[in-house]
């Protein structure tokens, strides 16, 4: 059989390259729906732009680095680690009024089957190790005044997904 | 290569004119060698086509790029489904009228990447860079390979290729191999996936001719071998060693034996001979072995390559001068002795290092020599251009490059001289001898 050209072959691949975007757009929108609490994180900005999606806005967060507990202990070794998020008083205030602004309390390689743990990675970076959670950049219009947002001035909406990975919402202005 | 056709047409209408062939004969061996050349099936209107779909597919990623935040997720998912759908259906529906199908194959290739950029715009997603382009060729490579024509084949190659160098260079992506500053080695299953990468660049490549996808996979394991990894390799020699045998292993399997000539591989392996006679000026090994000595594995690798590279040259027939039993043996002396003379870098001191740069000296002129001889026996006026050239070449080097006191660089000068004056006699010579002959 001659598999060069072949409409039926070239079909099935073509079928299962739009399945596969299906599949995944599902579990994406699933994840973000995921039934948990929304909270804040403060970040330190900065503005690339990525030539497949557009404009974004770069963040680093000051969870990035955590220090509660265990942390600087546990952020001494690349690859996965868990981050427990937890409102200890500080706030910020939105145009939606006073929000808590959650902080890094405790890292753990296995930590214990209760909400609030995040997972993330520790890679490392010219600094030295820092903590990712795949939540650093925040795509927006490139109209979007947001993107000359300064450091320390915006703050992340977040929430866990039921994979423990950190899901960013939206990208909220302080005042 | 186009003055071979062109040679190679004159030919055969001169030997159809002497009666040896007939004109048809002589059309038809013409048809057929034209029209296995790279590219053989692309005209002017499928290169126009296919710069078509290239400009379309990279305005309509900057398009979605641009973030349409006023339509909702799922509305813009939506969009895109049906126009990958799309695209692909008309593309497979016209597969026999180029003009369009070969636009539609282009955008259909970069369809992948386009929705990983959305999807990533629409969730916010980040991470490791490697990982959506490594998506994008796992999907499109099916497709390239089906195609009866070979661009998003080659775009597919080349995508794997760039993928499997960025990657493996970086120190923080799943293809990582180079290791973080303080921080352990990298995992083995990255080098799996590394070499799963460049078996994949090698195979979507279209056509048999292997010689850019050999080059590209030598280059990467050369610099593997000199970039921070599980196999570094710090000691002259055996960088010397693993560079000279990746020259020769692509010099040898990189051309099919029909090809007139080993190209790139050919000037590859001159360059690197060239580069060995500065070792003239080597003063030890403090600046390379800075980051540690030679791993374990570095070391089995090297000795495999000259291994492998030392089988290869004995065996398979060298490439180095053009095909014919004349020059076998001198070809295959030159690539052997160019791998062999790193072995006087073992314990390597400025008199041994002195030693690798005069034979890298004599081995590049006696290669010059051996071409324009060839050459001249021939009538192949390229391969006596290339010896006239890297003997030029290395002169003028030496003349720079100053190899011991003035006076004796001027004598060793006024005897190169000398002895191209005798050359080019001798060559004149065997040129009017060949015309009597034939004359006779």
């Amino acid at each position: 059989m001659n598999w060069k050209g072949n409409a039926n072959c070239l079909r099935l691949v073509l079928g299962a390259q739009v399945l596969f975007f299906a599949a995944w757009g599902g579990w994406l929108f699933a994840s973000r729906n995921t039934d948990s609490p929304e909270f804040y994180l403060a970040t330190e900005p900065v503005d690339p732009r990525d030539l497949f999606s557009g404009t974004y806005v770069a963040l680093n967060y000051e969870i990035s680095s955590p220090r509660g507990g265990n942390c600087p202990r546990r952020t001494r070794d690349l690859g996965r680690l868990f981050v427990k998020l937890e409102d200890k008083g500080k706030k910020a205030v939105t145009a939606a009024g006073e929000v808590p602004v959650y902080e890094a309390v405790d890292c753990h390689a296995n930590p214990p089957q209760e909400p609030g743990w995040a997972k993330a990675e520790m890679i490392h970076r010219f600094g030295g190790p820092v903590a990712t959670y795949g939540i650093e950049r925040f795509y927006l219009n490139e109209n979007d005044p947001r993107k000359d947002a300064r450091s320390g001035s915006v703050l992340a909406k977040v929430k866990i997904d039921r994979n423990r990975s950190l899901v960013l919402l939206d990208l909220v202005e302080k005042f | 290569m186009a003055s071979y056709y062109k040679k190679l047409k004159a030919d055969l209408e001169a030997s159809a004119g002497a009666g040896i062939i007939t004109p048809e004969q002589a059309a038809a061996v013409y048809d057929r060698v034209y029209g296995a050349r790279p590219f053989a099936a692309f005209r002017a209107a499928h290169w126009i086509g296919a710069a078509a779909g290239l400009f379309v597919a990279l305005g309509v990623i900057l398009i979605v790029a641009s973030n349409w935040d006023k339509i909702d997720a799922a509305t813009k998912m939506f969009a895109f489904l049906l126009l990958f759908a799309g695209v692909g259906e008309a593309a497979v529906r016209l597969d026999g009228k180029p003009a369009a199908a070969v636009p539609l194959e282009m955008v259909w290739f970069f369809m992948p990447i386009l929705g990983i950029g959305l999807y990533a715009q629409l969730f916010n997603l980040s991470g490791d860079p490697v990982k959506p382009y490594l998506v994008w060729a796992a999907l499109a490579a099916p497709a390239a390979l089906l195609s009866r024509r070979p661009f998003s084949a080659y775009l597919c190659s080349a995508l794997l290729f760039f993928t499997l160098y960025s990657g493996t260079l970086s120190s923080n992506s799943i293809l990582a191999l180079t290791a973080a500053r303080l921080a352990d080695a990298q995992p083995l299953w990255h080098w799996a996936l590394a070499l799963a990468v460049l078996a994949g660049g090698t195979a979507v490549f279209p056509g048999r001719k292997l010689s850019l996808p050999l080059g590209a996979s030598v280059v990467w394991l050369f610099v593997m071998l000199l970039a921070d990894t599980a196999i570094k390799i710090r000691s002259s020699a055996l960088i010397l060693l693993s560079g000279m045998s990746l020259a020769a292993l692509w010099l040898t399997w990189g051309s099919e034996p029909e090809d007139d000539k080993a190209g790139l591989a050919l000037k590859t392996w001159l360059g690197a001979v060239y580069l060995t006679t500065f070792f003239w000026h080597y003063k030890g090994d403090e600046y390379v072995n800075r980051s540690a000595a030679d791993t374990a594995a570095g070391g089995a690798v090297a000795w495999l390559l000259f291994a492998g590279a030392l089988l290869s040259v004995v065996f398979r027939p060298q490439r180095l001068l053009p095909a014919g039993a004349r020059d076998e043996l001198a070809g295959k002396v030159l690539l052997t002795a160019s791998m062999l003379c790193s072995f006087l870098l073992f314990d390597a001191n400025e008199a041994t290092a002195k030693a690798v740069a005069i034979t890298a000296n004599l081995l590049l002129a006696a290669f010059g020599t051996v071409s324009i001889i060839s050459g001249t026996r021939d009538s192949d006026e390229k391969q006596i251009n290339l010896g006239v050239a890297v003997l030029t070449i290395l002169a003028v080097t030496r003349f720079i490059d100053i190899f011991g006191s003035m006076l004796r660089s001027g004598m060793a000068f006024i005897v190169t001289g000398l002895a191209f004056g005798a050359l080019a006699y001798f060559v004149n010579k065997g040129r009017k001898a060949l015309i009597e002959s034939v004359k006779k």
